[in-house]
């Protein structure tokens, strides 16, 4: 190109000035664009690092669990130790595991009945409300209610043991128990007669009749050595301490 | 022509040198004039060889076509259509357009550029 420079004309003037405003935005434009995608890049790798914090308090909590295992059965050994050293003891032991027992703090084996329920497996038809045809909290209550009341001695739901300070509590499509969600379907299983307690739920009119109007899946199966595992939480009291006589 | 080449990259370092950049809301919009901007330049040079260059047109062209990108992409987020596809589909298009003009005057005639002061009387 042969150009020769002479004045620019006013014309050229507002042409240069043009571009240099021009020149000006597309340079800020492109920093612009370099923040952004730093900003992003930045955010990907605060992801990344919360999903490693995850995995890592994942990791302490199971160790930390197995810890807690092992001190308690350190404990069992210096109780096992103490009862050897006297009779009182020894009657406070036996002592002791009943109440443990009784509190869900050790796993326990023995006959009983394992109940399966499951959501209605019914196509959805129109002008039924679909709420009937699932499991709520309030279901499952009842069925922990009746087998309590046919004398169950141990009671678990999908392996939570159900304990004095259990709740069953809806949290919106899963229940809460032991501040644990689970879904459908519930596996609940009960040490006691097995024939007491099955007939318990079978009875006329009982939870099983309400249940199976609603084509709630149910299955009931009697078995003679059930393994119901121990609470796996921590029981504290802020609140509740034992009252002393003449206070 | 040597005059507007220093201009603009005169320009360009400004851009780089002074400490603002523009604010991430508005980025797609600029970037929308931007092209526009840079439209009117390409159809400005191809004018220019054709040699029917005016500047009034230009310069409205410039500023007009920039503010009306802008405000489209603009409105298009307020609707909730990516209007500033269309601005980018058009631009494009009239870019490649010009500059094939550009080519076919330049490889046909073979003329040196001597179109340029006298279009500016």
């Amino acid at each position: 190109m042969k150009v020769k420079i002479k004045r620019p004309t006013g014309g050229q003037v507002a042409i240069a000035i043009l571009l240099l405003i021009l020149g000006i935005l597309i340079s800020m434009q492109i920093k612009s664009v370099r923040q952004s995608n730093e900003l992003k890049n930045l955010e990907k790798a605060r992801a990344i690092e919360l999903a490693e914090q995850i995995n890592q308090l994942r990791k302490e909590n199971s160790s930390l669990k197995a810890h807690i295992y092992e001190l308690e059965s350190r404990i069992k050994e210096y109780q096992d130790s103490a009862a050897s050293i006297s009779k009182t003891t020894e009657l406070l032991k036996e002592e002791l595991d009943k109440v443990k027992i009784l509190a869900g703090l050790t796993d326990v084996v023995g006959p009983g009945i394992v109940i399966t329920l499951d959501d209605s497996k019914l196509p959805a038809t129109t002008n039924v409300d679909p709420n009937s045809f699932l499991l709520h909290d309030s279901d499952i209550l009842q069925v922990i209610n009746e087998l309590r009341a046919a004398g169950a001695e141990a009671i678990s739901i999908n392996d939570q043991r159900v304990v004095a300070t259990t709740e069953i509590r809806c949290a919106g499509p899963t229940i809460s128990i032991n501040n644990t969600r689970y879904s459908a379907p519930y596996i609940i299983k009960a040490i006691g007669d097995p024939k007491i307690l099955k007939n318990s739920l079978m009875m006329r009119g009982g939870i099983i009749d309400l249940l199976k109007e609603f084509s709630i899946e149910v299955k009931i199966e009697e078995a003679s050595n059930i393994v119901i595992p121990r609470y796996t939480g921590t029981l504290k009291f802020n609140f509740a301490k034992i009252k002393s006589e003449g206070s | 022509m040597i005059v507007l080449i220093l201009a603009l990259a005169i320009g360009i370092l400004i851009g780089i040198y002074i400490p603002v950049s523009i604010p991430q809301d508005y980025s797609s919009y600029i970037a929308v004039g931007l092209l526009a901007a840079l439209d009117s330049i390409f159809g400005a040079l191809k004018s220019n060889l054709k040699g029917d260059f005016k500047i009034d047109i230009f310069i409205s062209g410039f500023v007009g076509n920039t503010l009306i990108a802008m405000l489209f992409a603009y409105l298009g987020d307020r609707l909730g259509i990516p209007l500033y596809q269309a601005a980018v589909v058009a631009f494009g298009v009239r870019i490649f357009q010009n500059f094939g003009e550009m080519r076919r005057k330049l490889l046909l005639k073979n003329k040196s550029l001597t179109g340029e002061e006298k279009e500016n009387d």
